[in-house]
């Protein structure tokens, strides 16, 4: 763990899980562990690990090799990769998503997007349809 | 806070393209929403937020300030991207036309014969402001939240000047919604201009 008194510049790499309340600048990678930025915790680096949780603040690209979830009280500004993010409600993300569900392990069956329906009878529409040649 | 729900006839129109397997590039002009992100997490695809409604007002280009300028600040595009889908919600309801024309030229070479678009403008230029907060539930069913702060600068625009302000687009598709919104789907115009 990284505590809300400790500020790091520079490269952070292990062979654990890491809990970040503190300040990190520069770099974060553990591809085979779970990287947490706490509520406190305020980190301006580019990070890789197998999930990244954001309750805090990131500036930085984020790489989840399984996956990213930004809680609702996480901000982060930067580009996400990941084969499953999660927004919780409330976060804030500026950004880019990068997502492909196939390429986790765990990854379900990609839904098919369904066709166009008929709007339901309680539906807000005039139903006045106009097209444009 | 849950959000509401409204039946799209047309969203699914846009969304379609998306096949199995695909891999799409998407923009959303609005806040950074849990259901739009879960909605694309569904295939492969690189989804952009950037909250331009949170850029508004823009300074007035009389100011010092090109509004061209202003939409890079907000909106950093590498020179590659290309968006498949553009989802505008109802932005242009509150940008002055040079506005607009602005953010559709910073645009413009991120989009490709097969962009689609979605937005929603109008019937009549005096239609009461509903701020909403837009996402996507399904792919025929958008989620509506309560914005918590009026936005500054509402005036729309009618469809004629609408459609003169997107010039690279067509107007696919309309619906005219009880409230007196208008839901467009928008297509890129060919070379020809139709």
């Amino acid at each position: 763990m990284i505590g809300p008194g400790i500020h790091i510049k520079g490269t952070v790499t292990g062979d654990e899980d890491l809990l970040i309340q503190g300040k990190v600048e520069g770099t974060i990678n553990l591809s085979d562990h779970e990287v947490v930025i706490g509520q406190s915790g305020k980190v301006t680096a580019d990070i890789k690990a197998k999930t990244v949780k954001i309750d805090g603040e990131v500036t930085g690209d984020v790489s989840g090799i399984e996956k990213v979830v930004i809680a609702k009280s996480g901000r982060v500004r930067g580009n996400i990769v990941a084969p499953r993010v999660t927004l919780e409600d409330g976060a804030h993300f500026k950004g880019s998503i990068d997502m492909d569900p196939g390429d986790t392990r765990t990854a379900q069956a990609v839904p098919k997007i369904e066709k166009a329906v008929a709007a339901p009878a309680n539906n807000a529409n005039l139903g006045l349809d106009l097209k444009h040649g | 806070m849950s959000p509401h729900s409204h039946v799209s006839q047309l969203l699914a129109s846009v969304l379609q393209r998306e096949e199995e397997g695909e891999r799409v590039t998407v923009l959303d002009v609005g806040p950074a929403l849990p259901e739009t992100v879960e909605f694309f997490a569904n295939g492969p695809c690189s989804l952009h937020i950037a909250d331009l409604f949170g850029a508004l007002p823009l300074h007035p280009e009389e100011a010092g300030f090109a509004y061209r300028e202003q939409w890079r600040d907000v909106l950093p595009l590498s020179a590659g991207t290309r968006f498949d889908i553009c989802l505008f919600w109802d932005l242009f309801n509150y940008l002055s036309l040079p506005a607009a024309s602005a953010l559709l030229q910073v645009l413009r070479p991120h989009l490709h014969p097969e962009t689609r678009g979605h937005a929603f403008g109008v019937h009549k230029r005096g239609m009461p402001e509903n701020a909403r907060i837009y996402g996507i539930g399904s792919a025929d069913r958008l989620t509506l939240r309560p914005r918590r702060h009026p936005l500054p600068g509402y005036a729309p625009m009618p469809q004629a000047q609408l459609q003169a302000v997107l010039a690279d687009f067509r107007f696919e598709r309309s619906v005219l919604l009880a409230d007196g919104r208008l839901e467009i789907v928008l297509g890129m115009k060919d070379e020809k201009g139709t």
